[in-house]
């Protein structure tokens, strides 16, 4: 059996009858090689975003610290695990991706790290970041692929299990996973306010005239239009260019310096950049990543001809999670009003940094007897409360804590109305709900809010 | 071995633009001037507003000083009346520096040492427990009594105890000269260490302002820490204060209309409408760079949000009439005037929104005391 040189079903080979060629092709072999490349990077990338994240105290200002947390729907039993619970769970997180580098006692690293991290995500809806869930995503289908079957410490220990060949799908789907992530934050970037007003460019570009040499033409409205616009084309094209062999090595220099700059220029969207160069690596073929990986430690030289064979490929499943990938990020068309005021399907939609939201948030908690103001910060930390002004379902979540929270103060049925001022890309605030509506009364569905008042564009 | 021309393509795409980046930045040169100078505008306000700010405040307690040594030497009416305008004085002019609690003065945690406001995440709404701007009388005279404290104590209870809600009560507290009467070498020992310890955080401050200017000045980002982060953060806090402790708490805002009038700012010697103008004039002055054209509000009309700036200014001077209009004592006012601080309380929610929302998002500043990874 011969490894093929064809590249999974990302290649440009066959354009014509792609359907039938496209299954055939994810079945054929290629090199493990991209796969280690891959494992390694990773497990180093996450083994690093970790500590960091561990070095910087987040762990308690986000996990230990609030008394509340925004829980996702279905997860509402997902719990912090106090102060040593959370370290601990870090800890052991941390260890699984050192040993998904490694590549010792792979499987279960993997499965820990995709529960583990999973289990931090799912405990706060503000700390939620794409490349978090994209970080998730990965962590999942990475249990399924075979990339320990070289140049890792479980084949040192168990040599037979060493393979050089795997199906072409175990890298396509990597591949595929990262397209979805490029190719729907450009899509989400064609949209009136990105493209037409340069929004937010226009608003953050000017707040990054300290940088050397670009610095002084932050002030300029055009440098807002080229930074959307080449964002734009960037996110929508960048992938085929990375799988065309011919321009791939272009291509990867662009990823390289477009994550460069964004992580020069929004230091706050953290290990992102970092995330999607080392990631982008996936599309190199097998050749590249075996000459890479000669340069290894400890690299074994020897080639064979041996392929890693699934006891049965998971065809369903893989088109099932590829039908959920293609559609998820897409449940926004069944919801009315204006994506980026109501939010309703925004979230695991790849929307990176598309717009410049900000708001505050007064609640009034209410009984026969009584009318209370209430004290955010009494509940809150001030990034939570940050998250929760500008997103409807984050008002209604804390609204019941609220309502919960004042019952057992004495309250009778408290009724708890929000007054509510978003401003959104620049534009002036606006009443955001409705303050009539007894937000104590509105149920959490997945329905439209209709107590969020429609979105109407003014004039600056 | 490596067969490079993968590395090489990669390499000269790096190449090719870092080479664009140099060659635009050479052929550009200065002929692009600024649109709005940001280093100007942080000298501006460090010259002209804070460093002086502190200054004032540092004589102002030096002129306190003397007043309270000549009150603890022999406390009589005569005495305590011009401690109390000495006093009243200082603490006015503390009420100008509040938005720019960052760096050195953070350092030292000014704020809570000199003038504690109860922090935010507290419920106010029990009468026994310490919020806002509560005075801590029952720690005060047991530190006197026993003779064992420690100012630099990181706790409520301390906080409580010190400063001008201390002095406030020492001063000018239910029989504050009779009081010097007993324990009385322990009491002006205590006062003493009060005032010395406030005006040692305000010199320190004012040393460090001397190398911490110049990192002020060059930091021109937004991002959380920065210069320009923290005024537009210290403003939307002071704001917070203003609707919370400084008002709408007492108020009853949070205590279904329980009013909590001991908890008003400066109580003892009732002016905490006077402080709270102070406060409000000082925000403005802040927000305006002191109408020297090098202003935030400079930078928002350079950032073409020249509507959104003439409405900040309005309502900055609408909260002021408003609190104007509320007679001091806020302690008796809150029931005798409800109608007048109602009023205001609402004028300042505008002002707060106006700042923490537009404001800080036309500004490219995060609301948010922390930092955190973004999307």
């Amino acid at each position: 059996m011969m490894g093929t040189k064809s590249e999974g079903f990302f290649s440009f080979g066959s354009i014509t009858n792609r359907g039938a060629a496209l299954f055939a092709s994810s079945r054929q072999n290629v090199s493990i090689a991209p796969l280690i490349t891959f494992r390694i990077v990773f497990g180093l990338l996450m083994f690093l975003s970790l500590i960091r994240f561990w070095y910087r105290g987040w762990i308690t200002s986000v996990y230990v610290t609030p008394q509340f947390h925004f829980t996702y729907m279905g997860f509402e039993w997902v719990h912090p695990l106090g102060d040593l619970g959370m370290h601990l769970l870090f800890l052991t997180i941390i260890i699984a991706a050192l040993l998904i580098t490694l590549g010792l006692f792979y499987r279960i690293a993997t499965v820990i790290f995709f529960i583990g991290f999973t289990y931090v995500e799912l405990l706060d809806v503000t700390t939620y970041l794409n490349h978090y869930y994209f970080i998730t995503l990965v962590a999942f289908l990475m249990i399924w692929l075979p990339a320990n079957r070289d140049y890792s410490l479980d084949v040192l220990l168990q040599p037979e299990k060493r393979r050089k060949l795997v199906p072409a799908w175990t890298i396509g789907i990597l591949r595929f996973q990262m397209a979805i992530v490029y190719i729907f934050a450009g899509l989400a970037k064609l949209d009136p306010d990105w493209l037409l007003d340069a929004q937010p460019m226009r608003t953050w570009l000017p707040a990054k005239t300290h940088l050397p040499i670009v610095g002084v033409f932050m002030y300029k409205t055009w440098v807002a239009y080229l930074f959307s616009w080449f964002g734009a084309v960037y996110d929508l094209f960048i992938v085929f260019f990375l799988i065309n062999r011919k321009t791939r090595p272009y291509a990867y220099g662009v990823v390289v310096i477009f994550h460069i700059a964004t992580a020069i220029f929004f230091p706050g969207i953290g290990m992102f950049p970092y995330v999607m160069i080392a990631c982008s690596l996936i599309f190199f073929s097998g050749e590249f990543h075996e000459r890479l990986q000669r340069f290894f430690p400890f690299y074994d030289h020897s080639v064979d001809e041996t392929t890693y064979r699934f006891k049965y490929t998971p065809s369903v499943l893989i088109a099932i999670y590829i039908f959920l990938q293609l559609v998820i990020p897409l449940r926004f068309l069944l919801y009315p009003g204006h994506l980026f005021w109501h939010e309703e399907g925004y979230r695991f939609s790849w929307r990176v940094m598309l717009m410049e939201k900000a708001g505050s948030a007064y609640f009034t908690v209410k009984d026969k007897a009584h009318t209370i103001e209430v004290n955010n910060a009494e509940f809150l930390t001030p990034l939570q409360e940050k998250m929760m002004c500008t997103q409807p379902d984050l008002i209604l979540k804390y609204a019941h804590h609220l309502a919960a929270t004042y019952k057992t103060r004495g309250l009778v049925s408290p009724q708890v109305y929000g007054e509510i001022y978003v401003s959104l890309n620049g534009e002036r605030s606006k009443l955001f709900i409705d303050t009539t509506a007894n937000l104590a009364a509105e149920p959490v569905s997945w329905k439209h809010y209709n107590w969020v008042l429609p979105y109407s564009k003014q004039d600056k | 071995m490596f067969k490079s021309g993968h590395v090489k393509k990669i390499i000269f795409v790096l190449a090719v633009a870092v080479f664009c980046a140099c060659s635009k930045s050479s052929d550009k040169g200065g002929e692009t001037p600024d649109a709005f100078d940001k280093t100007a505008m942080l000298t501006n306000y460090a010259d002209n507003l804070i460093i002086p700010g502190y200054t004032a405040l540092q004589q102002k307690l030096q002129v306190l000083q003397t007043a309270s040594d000549a009150f603890l030497a022999a406390p009589t009416i005569a005495t305590q009346a011009t401690l109390k305008t000495a006093y009243i004085d200082a603490q006015l002019q503390y009420e100008r520096i509040t938005s720019f609690h960052f760096g050195p003065a953070e350092v030292v945690l000014l704020d809570v040492f000199a003038n504690f406001s109860g922090n935010l995440n507290y419920n106010f709404n029990t009468a026994g427990e310490l919020t806002g701007f509560s005075i801590d009388s029952v720690n005060i005279e047991k530190n006197i009594s026993t003779g064992t404290y420690n100012l630099a104590t990181m706790d409520r209870a301390s906080f409580y105890s010190q400063g001008f809600p201390a002095l406030n009560y020492l001063y000018f507290g239910p029989n504050a000269i009779a009081k010097f009467g007993t324990n009385t070498a322990a009491r002006v020992k205590y006062v003493k260490d009060v005032v010395t310890r406030l005006k040692g955080l305000t010199d320190g401050i004012i040393t460090s302002w001397g190398t911490y200017r110049a990192e002020f000045i060059s930091n021109t980002k937004t991002n959380s820490g920065s210069p320009i982060a923290n005024m537009v953060n210290q403003m939307a806090y002071q704001m917070d204060l203003l609707k919370g402790p400084r008002t709408g708490w007492p108020f009853g805002k949070q205590s279904n209309g329980i009013v909590f009038a001991t908890k008003v700012e400066a109580y003892f010697t009732g002016n905490s409408v006077a402080l709270a103008v102070e406060n409000i004039n000082a925000l403005k002055k802040t927000y305006t760079g002191g109408g020297s054209g090098k202003g935030l509000s400079d930078y928002l009309v350079a950032l073409n949000k020249t509507q959104l700036n003439t409405d900040v200014l309005t309502q900055f001077d609408l909260v002021s009439t408003k609190l104007s209009a509320i007679p001091d004592p806020l302690s008796t006012s809150l029931t005798t005037q409800a109608a007048a601080v109602e009023a205001a309380y609402k004028e300042i929610q505008k002002l707060l929104t106006l700042l923490k929302t537009d404001v800080a998002s036309a500004t490219a500043v995060q609301i948010s005391y922390v930092d955190n990874d973004g999307d």
